[in-house]
């Protein structure tokens, strides 16, 4: 085996999770100003579901769909529920309802579903691809297929089409946008769904190489947070940050081992929002 | 419910005037029921808690009922220090620590002066002048046993994959000193606990010479391992950790089970392994009265929960004053307990199993038996 192809290989699997999670925090992000804390969840409940309904017997043409439904309903709530009646607060007081909705869920999770990992077959199988010395399964090969071109395909979504350019009209700014005829409450609700879809979509492609618990949610939202971070928060470069952090994370534990993998993220985290807050310290229009 | 059950115990003992013989043995236990330990955790626990009913269902330990009270460390050091402290200040007579290697240590400079702590992590080797006893073998036994295995099999070169954190760095340790002795080689990669894919750490270090891979990732995040070792279509047998010799963790991985796994484990998993009767006896009486309480099946979590449980067995009926910490020391000492294996530990030695109280297992059509020889 070759260790560099592994690393490539490996990095652009986690980076094309990484895509489809920064990119649903970036559509929460663009319509309601409010950094979803709770995101990660959808991956979490998507993936117990699928592995729940798959360990009944359920096919994965049921068990699948119905995961990725669960994701969807979950942020749905969370936006109907948490964030709408709160629509005043201010940003960081939401981000905290957000993060409560979080720890929320992660305890409703270990009570219905147990604390045990779990996980479900493969839906992609068959001999695995020999590429350079590196080895890619084929539910792998689907996971960056698949979660590439539909993180794609929802940033050209939000940037060519009509409904994309009203859910960012009410991210710029939501009194003007109702003013103009967007039913502000229905683009936050699409967007959160969208977002929810993403989650539920990732944890169907990515578990069964993997395992999921009760308690992984925290940690999808911090890697999809430090990828739409890294991005900017803006659709476009998000994908490219998501690949780009796996691949980074990857290309770490290849050259310097394990132990150095979280420092160097950070690292790079903190100098990107460095680099950002510059540009208002020097009376630059962008924002941090 | 805990605190409740405590809190009722302890006001029945004290309105009834009667009696400090009814009082009860109050029994502490660490253990992480969240978090990632959680299996680690559970398990034990729950083998504790299934002594706690059948003793008190028979009346109690010369006629007084013992009370498990449990604290969840979370896997935390901070938090085991801390539950330590707390079940010391509810007048444990024993604790016992379900945990794992960093909560444990940072838990045992709190016992200078007793109470009497129990433990099956194998990654702590407790020094003899203190009050702590291990009931597992140690880290570099069961290393041992792998390097034993390996000779036995003419193999001698291994691929190590050990996790970054306690646990990986004491299971570093017993490998430097174990292998290199015996004329082993090893590469060796590290695995964050909370990483999902080791396909690069394997990348790294099988190769085509490599026979043998081991593990000693322990916790749910070892079916990371597994899996990587599925993505990359290995072949070669896969030894797993003392510690994932569980249903839990078979469940998550049942998908994606190596050709060959094998694990380190204990004989008493295999019961037709021990050569002494009255062991297997108390090892399969236990299975079906625990299977029969729980509804679950044992495996070797929760048999090393019930070397605890014998442990404080035996020393609520056989220590005069359980109370008296230095006197519940020498009996420790100086009296073999009968668990699921002898354990015996000495003046000299808190370690209360050997090298040869553990077998390279493998599992097979559902069960874990002893490992047929490497081609």
């Amino acid at each position: 085996m070759n260790p560099l192809t592994q690393s490539l290989i490996s990095g652009l699997m986690s980076g094309a999770v990484y895509a489809l999670l920064a990119v649903g925090l970036v559509l929460a992000f663009h319509t309601t100003r409010v950094v979803n804390l709770a995101h990660g969840e959808s991956f979490a409940i998507g993936g117990l579901v699928a592995a729940t309904l798959a360990d009944a017997g359920l096919p994965a043409y049921v068990f699948a769909p119905v995961a990725i439904a669960a994701s969807v309903l979950f942020l749905l709530a969370v936006e109907r529920f948490l964030l709408r009646p709160r629509r005043s607060w201010p940003i960081g007081n939401l981000i905290l309802v957000t993060l409560a909705a979080a720890f929320l869920t992660r305890g409703v999770l270990q009570l219905a579903m147990g604390v045990d990992p779990l996980s479900f077959p493969r839906m992609f199988t068959g001999a695995p691809f020999r590429i350079a010395g590196g080895v890619l399964p084929p539910q792998g090969l689907a996971l960056i297929v698949i979660g590439v071109t539909t993180a794609v395909a929802v940033t050209l979504f939000l940037l060519f089409t009509p409904l994309g350019r009203k859910l960012r009209a009410v991210a710029e700014n939501p009194d003007a946008a109702e003013l103009l005829g967007v039913n502000v409450d229905r683009a936050r609700s699409l967007a959160f769904g969208i977002a929810g879809a993403l989650g539920g979509l990732s944890a169907v492609l990515l578990v069964p190489l993997v395992s999921v618990d009760y308690q992984a949610g925290l940690g999808m939202t911090l890697r999809g947070f430090i990828a739409a971070a890294l991005g900017g928060m803006a659709p476009a470069t998000v994908i490219l940050a998501g690949l780009g952090l796996g691949l980074s994370e990857a290309l770490v534990t290849n050259y310097a081992g394990a132990l150095a993998q979280d420092p160097i993220v950070f690292i790079a985290l903190i100098a990107v929002a460095v680099w950002q807050s510059r540009k208002i310290a020097f009376g630059g229009t962008g924002r941090a | 419910m805990k605190i409740m059950k405590f809190a009722i115990l302890t006001l029945l003992a004290a309105s009834t005037g009667a009696a400090h013989a009814a009082d009860p043995f109050v029994v502490g236990i660490v253990a992480p029921t969240t978090g990632s330990l959680t299996t680690v955790g559970l398990r034990q626990l729950s083998a504790v808690q299934w002594w706690e009913k059948k003793v008190n269902a028979a009346g109690g330990i010369v006629g007084r009922p013992v009370l498990v009270v449990h604290c969840n460390d979370e896997g935390s050091p901070e938090k085991s220090a801390s539950c330590v402290r707390d079940l010391i200040s509810k007048g444990s007579v024993i604790l016992l620590n379900a945990s794992v290697t960093g909560p444990i240590r940072a838990a045992m400079p709190l016992l200078q002066n007793g109470p009497v702590m129990v433990t099956p992590s194998p990654n702590i080797v407790p020094s003899p002048a203190s009050y702590v006893f291990q009931t597992s073998p140690s880290d570099v036994d069961l290393t041992k046993s792998i390097a034993s295995f390996l000779k036995q099999n003419k193999l001698d070169r291994l691929a190590m994959l050990a996790s970054t954190d306690a646990s990986g760095e004491v299971g570093v340790a017993s490998a430097a000193e174990v292998f290199p002795k015996e004329g082993i080689k090893y590469d060796l990669a590290r695995i964050d606990l909370r990483a999902n894919d080791a396909s690069i750490q394997l990348a790294n270090i099988v190769k085509p010479e490599v026979k043998v891979v081991f593990s000693n990732y322990s916790g749910g995040g070892a079916a990371a391992v597994v899996k990587s070792y599925n993505n990359l279509s290995l072949a070669q047998p896969l030894i797993v950790s003392y510690a994932n010799i569980s249903d839990a963790f078979i469940n998550v991985i049942k998908n994606d089970l190596p050709t060959r796994l094998l694990g380190t484990g204990l004989k008493a998993v295999a019961p037709e392994m021990l050569d002494d009767p009255a062991r297997r006896k108390h090892v399969e009486d236990f299975m079906a009265s625990y299977k029969e309480m729980t509804k679950d099946n044992v495996d070797m979590l929760t048999l090393l929960g019930l070397t605890l449980a014998d442990t404080a067995d035996a020393v609520l009926r056989n220590v005069k004053d359980p109370r008296d910490a230095a006197s519940v020391r020498t009996y420790l000492e100086t009296n073999p307990v009968p668990s699921i294996q002898m354990l015996r530990w000495s003046k000299d030695r808190h370690v209360g199993m050997t090298a040869d109280d553990v077998s390279v297992l493998e599992y097979k059509k559902g069960k874990w038996v002893k490992a047929d020889p490497v081609q």
